[in-house]
This record gives C-alpha cells, structure tokens and sequence, in this order.
C-alpha cells in the first residue's frame, strides 16, 4: 500500500513537474496572461475608479464576485469550525477551580450545572494553569490598541497602499487572540464574545453582499458601485472608490471575527470557557 | 551626514552578524536567546535610526514624517522583541528545559 502511494506521489510530482515546464516564464510580458487584461487595469483603473492602489481595484471591483465569494468562503470556514467543534454539553463533572481574591483562598467546584460562586469575589483558574505572567501582560496590553488601530488603518487605507480588508482584518484578529494568549481565553471572550464573533461574520458577508444588492436597487449591475454615487453625492467615479471602502469594511469584519471563532472553539476544545 | 549614517548602517550589521554567530554558537536554549534577544534589537535599532537620518537630509514636512514613523518602529521594537524573548524564556522554563552547565571536568 505505502509502495502503491509512493510511486502515485512520485508520478504526479513528476507529471506537475512536467507540466510546469510548459508555462511561461515568470514576467514573460509576450505571456498570455500580460497580454489582454493586464494592460487595461495598469492603464484604465485610475480614471474608472480613482483607486490608486490597482491591486485593490481588480480585486474589489472589477473581480467583485471573486471577492464576494471568498468571503463567504471565509464565513464558510468560521461556520463549519463552529459546527464541528462547539459543544453545549461539558465534559461529565468538570473541575472549576476559582481563587478568592482577597485571601487567595483555592476553591475546588465540581457540581452539575456548573455555577459561578457569587459576588464576584472569585477568580476562575485555569486547569492547566498558566501563571500570567506581569511583563507579557502589561506589555500586550500596552500594544494591542495599537496594532488594532494599525488594523483598522490597513483596512482604510487599502486604496493607497498595501493593504485592504483582508490583511486588516487579520491583523484585529490576530490582536484579539494575543489578547486570549497572554492574559486568558475568558478576558478575550468577555471583549468580544462568541455571539458578536458569528454575528460579526455574518454582518460582515452581508454589507459586502448588501451594497452589491443595493447598486442593484439603484438601477445598475450588482456590485457596479457607479450607481452609488447619487447617494453619496459624489460623481460615479469617486463612487467606485467609496465602494470598494464598505466592501473592504464588509471583509475585514468578517475576516476578524472569523479568525477570532475559530481560535476560541480550537483552544477550548470547543467549550469556550477556558483555554490557551 | 553620510558618515554618520554609513557608521552607524555598518555598526547594525556588525551587531546582526554577532546575534547570528551567537545563536549558532551558544551552547543551549537559554544563552541562544540572549543574542537573538539582544544584539537583534540594537542592530535593528542603529539600521532604522541611520535610515531615520538619511531621511532628515531633506528637511521638509514629508521627509521628517517619515522619520518619525521610522522611530515609531523602532519604538515597537524595543518593546516587543525583548518582551517576546521574555515570553519565550517563562517558556521554557515552565516546559522544564534546565539550562546549559559547564561539564565537570571536561571541556565544553
């Protein structure tokens, strides 16, 4: 059987090899690919949509539906990891360790339903305990309204420079789950829980989905964001770039909140209580 | 200008140069960290400060913004990379790795 998969690997490894032969070459400008398309975008898409950042453009809004469904692709993911890892049902009798705060009192909790000891005066401890440590702490949260403040200018300024939905929400995303990393799962969640994180996702798919459906309320093709323009009381083509703005915000909301749902149902084991 | 700038370029790669010699020449995890933790920050440091100030050669508001966004990085980095190196050791010694000891005896 292994020797069966070893020649299939070797063959097909072979016949891509072979394959990647016929291509041409890298930057080759008699290329296929350089020929039609390309020249039109470099050319045409500072005056058809004012976007300075051409990349953004052909993604945002001459391949809008690419888009479009990549996101969904995205909240796709965030849902099948929900589905598959989430459960409702704790493990059969959990231990709940909680420190009181004022005399560092241990106290162990066992009973079914699980109940918070009251008054706030508790701490819930992890079971593979992570002593926090003061340096990581204070340093992250130090610099995590930065990086999500860089976040949401990655997601602005996608039209200018490198950047767009996509990368900032990343970026937001992986701020929360620095978060979650070095103080607790539980700070995280309590910042941004897991009904914000899928409506989040869902919201996100929507405005992107959305404005495309209100271009077509306005008489014009889904995602033509020209038809905009009478709304935003801008001229058609200023209209495109504002359009490819909500649409970035759309992704970089999903793309976060995504991210962040499935870091939590991984690091809990898809309890959402405690975790890395 | 150009000297100052030219010094302290040559300056950084002489650091980068040591932190590469030295976390392939420590002899464990922890002592490993210490050049990668160190002299990586100083090298990054004197590297963006002379690009920093080959960027105030034209001293006009673009120009300095540029700087100041220079230095903002390396702000960052001066807190991060140290703090990362910190998270990295609480790693190691929460895993249990025990750290390097001069051989008794015998040569290192």
């Amino acid at each position: 059987m292994k020797l069966i998969s070893l020649a299939l690997v070797v063959l097909l490894g072979g016949l891509f090899m072979a394959a990647t032969a016929d291509f041409p070459d890298w930057g080759d400008p008699a290329s296929p690919a350089s020929l039609h398309v390309s020249p039109r975008y470099i050319e045409k898409s500072m005056e058809e949509t004012s976007v300075p950042n051409i990349v953004t453009s052909v993604l945002a809004d001459y391949r809008g539906y690419d888009t479009m469904f990549e996101t969904a692709v995205v909240f796709t993911a965030g849902v099948a990891c929900f589905l598959l890892l989430r459960r409702r049902d704790p493990r059969p009798g959990p231990k709940r360790i909680y420190r009181h705060q004022a005399t560092g009192v241990i106290v162990e909790m066992r009973e079914e339903p699980a109940k918070e000891p009251s008054g706030g005066v508790f701490v819930r401890i992890d079971d593979d305990w992570v002593p926090h440590d003061l340096i990581i702490m204070n340093v992250c949260r130090l610099l995590i309204p930065f990086i999500q403040l860089f976040g949401l200018y990655v997601i602005a300024h996608g039209h200018h420079s490198p950047g767009g939905g996509f990368q900032g929400g990343v970026i937001l995303g992986a701020s929360i789950i620095l978060l979650a990393l070095s103080w607790d799962l539980r700070t995280a969640m309590a910042r941004l829980g897991e009904t914000a994180t899928g409506l989040m996702s869902a919201v996100g798919v929507f405005i992107y989905a959305g404005v495309g459906a209100l271009c077509l309320a306005l008489g014009s093709n889904f995602l033509d964001y020209r038809a905009l323009g009478p709304l935003m009381f801008v001229d058609p083509v200023h209209a495109r770039s504002l359009g490819i703005f909500f649409v970035e915000l759309g992704v970089g909301l999903a793309v976060m909140a995504t991210m962040v749902l499935i870091y939590k149902n991984l690091a809990s084991e898809g309890l959402m209580d405690q975790g890395l | 200008m150009s000297i100052l700038v030219t010094v302290m370029l040559a300056l950084g790669l002489v650091f980068f140069a040591g932190a590469a010699v030295g976390i392939l020449r420590f002899p464990d995890f922890y002592s490993r960290l210490h050049p990668a933790g160190k002299m990586d920050t100083l090298g990054s440091f004197l590297m963006l400060a002379a690009l920093a100030v080959q960027e105030l050669r034209h001293f006009d508001l673009d120009h300095v913004l540029v700087a100041v966004k220079i230095m903002l990085i390396v702000l960052f980095y001066f807190i991060a990379s140290p703090t990362a190196t910190h998270a990295i050791v609480d790693a190691g010694l929460r895993a249990g790795q025990s750290a390097w000891t001069k051989p008794r005896g015998g040569r290192s």
